[in-house]
């Protein structure tokens, strides 16, 4: 006797599960055809003349002022609780400021800045491209002989690492600042013994410097991947800039993981 | 010659194309016309690869184009150019670096020889003053013309217009379907015509292929659609709101 069948509804379920798991399966090829597609592009000349400058001139200046609100709040805040709770426990300040710089080069200043740049960014690139898809330039550039990701995705690459490293450490330096600045204020913290480079190590530049340069390429590929896979209309346009910021969003704290992760299993924590 | 051989597409699961068949001769001017999602963009849009055909074979002259990879298509949009119907212009250049693109990207043009040649080409459809402004600030049938001269700046053998005249006033439409025919005429380009415009199709097209239902419903000269006794063609080209027609969404 064979066995009953699944009614209608469960296989209907089934069926719309196992679409889903395809697609997000065949989204995920696509989306590493695309990084490999983008980095290859680096190296051929299809890229419209002065664009990485222009997008430059985007992702960094017009970013500078968000970054620097965010990360100066958070430098402030960050010392601030740090300062309360170590006068409660020990009293010693004295390693607040070294610690923190420390923190800040190897987790904060990468991560926090390209969460910001995620939004403000991601939604920018994978609007614009979104667009185009939608009114058929993505399709007259291929008509023109052009290569969309050369063309689209390659210059903001390009820009973004770039800026993403330029706005990382001037992160870094407003968020220390105006964490000196608040522990000088409001605990009496003097300005040399904050000051202090001497917790870091080299470990730490290098750990920072590798989330930087992978946030930097992760941003712009996923957003505008999101972009040329914008479909209808204005609200096609909408889904792909909000799959945009949170697939950007979600790459920088996934990133963040593995590399931390992979960093501390390798090289224990660098002291 | 280029040939459809049993075409089937399908978006989302609904089937658009169901068995779609069609020739179409050097040199003619063919319009493909139908109701509002029937098929018609999107039939010009699998014979340049800038969609994948889900069943069917598409051949020009003796090359499968359906089958080719992205990049061996470059050469076949060399010969086949298509005019869409937003005008699709890069807002980020200027009308003549709009026009030079496929030829520095195509024909690997130095990037003033290219420019001379798109303001040359500019001119041909009275745009050459223009040459220098950005798309915004031109009217929609003057980015129309400047998408032609785009497209023709290839000098393709073949032309695919996507509702060319949508949108336009009278006077523009008519000049451009005058521009179709001369194609036609003078250079012997062949085109294919998405259009809804009665005007255009009863005046410059050499045949009329007639989409209904995924399929080619009719293929014949103006007269025979004039002539014809099948009530949905009937109801088609004289817009009769009631009748045998089925039309999706109404």
């Amino acid at each position: 006797m064979s066995p009953p069948l699944p009614s209608l509804g469960l296989r209907r379920r089934v069926e719309r599960v196992g679409a889903a798991v395809l697609d997000g399966m065949d989204a995920g090829f696509e989306l590493a055809r695309t990084f490999g597609a983008t980095v290859r592009g680096v190296f051929r000349s299809q890229r419209p003349p002065g664009e990485v400058l222009a997008q430059m001139y985007v992702i960094g200046n017009k970013s500078l002022l968000f970054v620097a609100v965010t990360l100066g709040f958070i430098g402030m805040v960050m010392v601030y609780q740090s300062c309360l709770q170590l006068n409660r426990i020990t009293g010693d300040l004295s390693q607040v400021g070294p610690e923190f710089l420390k923190l800040l080069i190897q987790e904060f200043g990468p991560s926090i800045t390209a969460l910001m740049l995620a939004t403000r960014v991601g939604a920018g690139i994978a609007a614009e491209i979104g667009s185009m898809k939608v009114t058929e330039q993505v399709d007259a550039l291929r008509m023109s002989g052009v290569t969309p990701i050369d063309y689209l995705i390659t210059p903001r690459f390009i820009a973004s690492v770039i800026m993403t490293g330029v706005m990382t450490v001037f992160a870094v330096l407003i968020a220390f600042a105006a964490g000196g600045l608040t522990a000088a204020s409001s605990f009496g913290v003097n300005a040399n013994t904050f000051f202090d480079p001497g917790r870091v190590r080299v470990f730490d530049i290098a750990l920072g410097a590798i989330k930087t340069l992978s946030y930097g390429m992760a941003i712009p590929v996923i957003s505008g991947f999101c972009g040329l896979r914008a479909r209808g209309s204005s609200e096609g346009v909408g889904a792909a800039t909000t799959a945009a910021v949170i697939g950007s969003s979600l790459a920088v704290i996934v990133l963040n993981f593995i590399i931390s992760g992979t960093g501390l299993l390798l090289l224990g924590d660098g002291r | 010659m280029i040939r459809f051989v049993d075409i089937w597409k399908s978006f989302g699961g609904k089937a658009v194309l169901r068995g779609m068949s069609l020739e179409v001769k050097d040199g003619e001017v063919m319009f493909i016309i139908g109701t509002s999602g029937v098929g018609k963009s999107v039939t010009i849009k699998l014979l340049i690869g800038l969609l994948g055909v889900d069943r069917g074979e598409i051949w020009v002259d003796e090359l499968r184009v359906d089958t080719l990879p992205e990049r061996d298509l470059y050469p076949v949009r060399k010969r086949i150019g298509m005019v869409f119907q937003n005008a699709t212009l890069f807002d980020s250049l200027d009308l003549a670096e709009n026009v030079a693109l496929p030829l520095r990207k195509h024909k690997g043009m130095r990037q003033r020889d290219a420019l001379a040649e798109a303001e040359r080409r500019l001119a041909q459809v009275g745009m050459a003053e223009f040459a220098h402004r950005y798309p915004a600030e031109l009217s929609d049938g003057m980015r129309k013309r400047a998408a032609i001269a785009r497209t023709l700046t290839l000098d393709p053998e073949v032309v695919l217009f996507d509702e060319p005249t949508t949108g336009l006033d009278p006077l523009s439409a008519r000049r451009i379907d005058r521009l179709i025919r001369t194609l036609s005429d003078e250079v012997g380009v062949t085109s294919i015509v998405v259009s809804h415009d009665l005007t255009s199709i009863f005046s410059i097209a050499d045949r009329i292929a007639f989409l209904y239902q995924g399929v080619v419903h009719m293929v014949g000269t103006p007269d025979d659609f004039r002539g014809s006794g099948d009530p949905v063609v009937q109801q088609f080209i004289t817009g009769r709101s009631q009748g045998e027609m089925e039309t999706p969404g109404f």
